[in-house]
């Protein structure tokens, strides 16, 4: 017999991880979190610096900086999953940007706080001439109650507009400011063009932190029914034979690599997308569709245009002036007779009174130096976040020649972006040169280059959800089809990534499918 | 002597040498350190004296010192990234060299003298040519590339420098973006 058996497993501790604790510990259930990094220590663990205090004055080890991991610097080189430790593998030309922390609290500790809903263009996009990708089994009216509780928790801040596509949520009130000249010629030369303009969405969290670490997990442990593990590598799930149920999961001590087993009646995956679905097809379970590792999706980011307002040119910018962001939701292909040659849909997220980039003036010396001091302050700069088709063909898969430093097999990403991605970035970034050069702006740099796959943090999909368990890998409550005590929990469920922000979806999903585990289990059904 | 009396006995003798010892230990010292830069210069030890020398020039040229901030000399851009480019993967350092290289050979072929030696209109004719409006993706022409990157990391290890930070701190201006403070991560214990 097992030394304990738990109610719930959860395996990862981000965002998801750790909402499924929160609400799974409130409802009274004994729960274990297995984590494959320390815990870390927020008061302890930073300590401010000046970057010439650095070793590489901010330059980063240049043998150990994780050049496709862009948001790595040497401020926070130390947070980062080490990938000599954790490898994997893309073919040569088609990089892939994985970025992975392993800390207790996972990515939710660095996440930018962007907080939106997705909309029914994007939870029913079969529906829709533009739609990018098929139908969820859920609809916004189903998550609506969950992303309002969430929401609250969180505490995120917005305006509320009443549009379709960008759905207003259960805001906290905040304070805005008055909008600069720039903001305002802007918003009017957009709005001619069709295009709606509101203000960024964002968790404010508590004390600008809002992470598992400090939102989620607290409350969990203060009920005394969770029991944390952290340096726990997990390398598999285990089912028994003769019920087909799951029954734990094999891990190793991040440290000793002694292997241990863990008990419970349900397991919940939580360990983000692709480490999920690594975990599973590592475990050779609850695939009978096939469909686990295919459909992986994340959002583009890229598309510079920057432009100068002439007036505020040569130290004459000023609060007044300009100053301040606008958000410009999805505008595309949402009528159904429009006619694009690309589906889905962007945003365009801009700022207002920066200066540019000395790299985008071919000068050097003075020369260049006159021109930054001549466009201080007075530049806009904006770029896109934009949807990525579903496609079966972008998947992941287990690098069977290849081990991380607990002998568990890697995993191999193949994802490319296509002709419709590269034509909605061209729509975008001729959008903003037109709505630019529609308000006087001086076009500096425009671009309608994106990064690579898995630059925004954003991986979806690789276990999406269905009705149908012949095309989909879990049902509407993040349930596995063919294993109905194992959940996933974390992005992995999606069907469709859309333009916005996973975080509050993934969160929303994640307490529901939680609750509803919690009644089913209370019902005896598991 | 009986068990009870040696035993108080130890006991009493064990207690003294503790507040003996306690009194006589001094108090501990705070032990202040300096940072190696303070004390000792750089040693060039990655590119040939030529190479470090066309390179002190160029990054003079990229950025001089203006309106009272340190230029790249002041700031020992150069021999910063010495070290840095010396403790880079191959494909850097080959990206460095060739375009040392490249820009002697062109001041020799053009004007008959050493980069080092030549006036900065002479020098603006070589670079000129290899300053290239920015596009997402790097110049594909390796000196082109080269001088991109060396003006970013020009200007970057001298904005980050700790001349720089003084600068700042004299005008009595708390930095903001490149350079200043941030919280910074320290390797996270282990056995946490």
């Amino acid at each position: 017999m097992p030394k304990q058996i738990y109610d719930v497993l959860i395996v990862g501790s981000g965002h998801s991880g750790g909402m499924a604790a929160g609400v799974l510990t409130q409802k009274g259930l004994r729960v274990l979190m297995l984590n494959a990094g320390p815990v870390p220590d927020l008061e302890k663990d930073r300590v401010f610096k000046p970057t010439h205090e650095l070793p590489y004055r901010g330059f980063g080890n240049p043998n150990a900086h994780l050049d496709h991991v862009f948001q790595a610097n040497e401020f926070n080189a130390n947070t980062w999953v080490n990938e000599k430790e954790v490898p994997y593998s893309h073919a040569p030309d088609a990089p892939y940007n994985w970025v992975r922390v392993r800390l207790l609290g996972g990515r939710s500790l660095f996440w930018a706080r962007q907080s939106f809903r997705l909309s029914d263009f994007e939870f029913k996009a079969a529906n829709y001439p533009g739609g990018a990708g098929d139908n969820w089994p859920i609809s916004l009216a189903d998550l609506d109650p969950y992303y309002s509780r969430v929401e609250q928790q969180f505490r995120v801040v917005g305006r509320k507009e009443g549009w379709p596509q960008f759905p207003d949520g259960n805001f906290t009130a905040g304070v805005e400011g008055t909008d600069s000249e720039c903001q305002k010629r802007m918003t009017a030369v957009a709005n001619k063009m069709g295009i709606p303009v509101s203000r960024m969405r964002a968790a404010l969290g508590d004390n600008g932190l809002a992470s598992s670490l400090n939102l989620s997990i607290p409350g969990a442990l203060a009920t005394g029914k969770l029991d944390i593990v952290p340096n726990a590598v997990v390398r598999e799930v285990t089912v028994d034979k003769n019920t087909g149920r799951a029954t734990g999961v094999h891990f190793l001590d991040r440290h000793t690599r002694r292997e241990m087993h863990a008990s419970a009646r349900v397991v919940i995956l939580a360990a983000g997308t692709l480490e999920s679905t690594r975990l599973l097809l590592n475990s050779g379970i609850a695939n009978s569709s096939g469909l686990i590792g295919h459909y992986l999706i994340d959002q583009l980011y890229g598309c510079t245009v920057v432009a100068a307002m002439p007036e505020a040119r040569d130290g004459k910018a000023n609060p007044a002036l300009i100053g301040g962001g606008l958000f410009m939701p999805r505008f595309r292909n949402l009528g159904k007779d429009e006619k694009r040659n690309f589906r889905g849909g962007y945003c365009l997220p801009m700022g207002t009174g920066s200066t540019p980039d000395a790299k985008y003036f071919p000068e050097y010396g003075p020369a260049l130096q006159k021109k930054l001091d001549s466009y201080a302050g007075a530049c806009i700069t904006g770029g896109i976040y934009g949807e990525v088709l579903p496609r079966y063909e972008n998947h992941v898969r287990i690098n069977k020649s290849q081990q991380d430093a607990w002998g568990i097999p890697t995993l191999h990403i193949e994802a490319r972006y296509g002709e419709n991605e590269r034509n909605l970035c061209k729509d975008a970034a001729d959008t903003m040169e037109e709505l630019y050069k529609a308000c006087g702006f001086e076009i500096l740099v425009k671009s309608d280059k994106v990064n690579p796959p898995g630059y925004s943090i954003h991986e979806l999909g690789t276990c999406r959800m269905g009705d149908d368990p012949k095309k989909s890998v879990l049902n509407k409550w993040n349930q596995s089809h063919d294993i109905k005590n194992l959940l996933v929990v974390d992005g992995s469920a999606f069907v469709t990534g859309g333009w916005q922000n996973p975080t509050m979806t993934i969160l929303a999903l994640s307490m529901r499918a939680s609750e509803h585990l919690a009644e089913e289990m209370g019902k005896g059904n598991l | 002597m009986q068990r009870r009396r040696f035993v108080q006995a130890v006991t009493t003798a064990a207690a003294a040498a503790g507040t003996i010892s306690a009194q006589q230990a001094p108090a501990p010292a705070k032990i202040t350190t300096i940072a190696p830069e303070a004390a000792a210069d750089p040693t060039v030890r990655f590119f040939t004296a030529a190479q470090f020398a066309t390179l002190k020039s160029l990054s003079a040229l990229l950025q001089p010192a203006a309106n009272g901030r340190p230029g790249a000399i002041e700031a020992g851009a150069a021999e910063f990234l010495d070290f840095l480019i010396g403790a880079s993967p191959k494909p850097r350092q080959t990206l460095y060299r060739s375009g040392l290289d490249h820009l002697d050979t062109e001041s020799r072929r053009l004007f008959k003298k050493p980069f080092t030696e030549i006036t900065a209109d002479q020098a603006d004719k070589i670079l000129r040519p290899l300053l290239v409006p920015w596009t997402f993706d790097p110049p594909s022409n390796p000196h082109q590339r080269f001088l991109a990157d060396v003006r970013a990391d020009v200007r970057t290890a001298t904005q980050n420098s700790k001349e720089m930070s003084q600068v700042a701190a004299t005008a009595n201006r708390r930095r903001r973006g490149p350079g200043g403070p941030a919280p910074y991560w320290l390797p996270i214990d282990p056995t946490r």
